[in-house]
């Protein structure tokens, strides 16, 4: 159960969100942007997200996968271990930010910065930094709310055919 | 902590600030502005509630920009 109730039938997230509809609609434009983009790629995002969600032990976030990524449970069980030796340089790098953004976001290195680019090209960079502040907020929303965790497949979680779960 | 900038200016002739790096990614930027924006022209808590928790935030999570 929720500290707070959904504003109608809808998943977890879209009814937290639908208190205030102005939000909710540009919320969705701008988070389907960050996935829509090809500046990073969805399995790196998709690693991203669900490593932030480890580190937060959010398993309302832990428990969707974006279906078009399809990790399999190999890897989804290094990431929780926080073993990332498997991934591929590019994903290593992504994931050595997103490892210390939650809390330890002062560790961030120049170096760390340096690889991003060089993986994934200055406006790349970019995009991760943004997706990975939301993916820790998303985790931050669904724990200080204690929203209700749901196993799916999504689009872009946690967005999913213009719903927030 | 960052020793130098980290990430260039998209915009020839400005520095490398918040928003001058967002335009790296115009269209993601765009939609982030039009969001942020609503949060504080619009809403039901007060905007004095707003700033006072920007400001702790910042304060917490040591950020002095």
């Amino acid at each position: 159960m929720s500290w707070i109730a959904s504003a109608g039938d809808s998943p977890p997230l879209e009814g937290l969100f639908a208190h205030r509809p102005e939000l909710l609609t540009r919320y969705k434009a701008f988070y389907s942007a960050l996935w829509d983009g090809d500046l990073v790629p969805r399995r790196v995002l998709e690693l991203c997200r669900l490593r932030v969600a480890v580190i937060h032990d959010c398993a309302a976030e832990w428990a969707v996968r974006d279906a078009g990524v399809a990790l399999d449970s190999p890897e989804a069980a290094a990431l929780k271990r926080g073993d990332f030796a498997a991934f591929a340089a590019s994903e290593q790098a992504a994931l050595a930010i997103a490892e210390r953004f939650p809390f330890q976001h002062h560790g961030v290195s120049d170096a760390d910065v340096a690889a991003a680019a060089e993986a994934f090209g200055d406006a790349g960079a970019v995009a991760l930094m943004v997706a990975l502040a939301f993916f820790d907020a998303t985790c931050r929303w669904k724990l200080a709310f204690d929203l209700e965790e749901r196993l799916a497949d999504l689009d872009s979680p946690p967005l999913h055919q213009g719903a927030l779960v | 902590m960052s020793t130098r900038p980290r990430m260039p200016s998209a915009i020839p002739g400005q520095p490398p600030d918040f928003g001058s790096v967002m335009a790296h990614v115009p269209k993601l930027a765009g939609l982030f502005f039009d969001l942020y924006g609503e949060f504080w022209r619009n809403g039901v808590a007060d905007p004095a509630i707003k700033e006072m928790t920007r400001i702790r935030n910042a304060r917490i999570t040591d950020c002095g920009y």
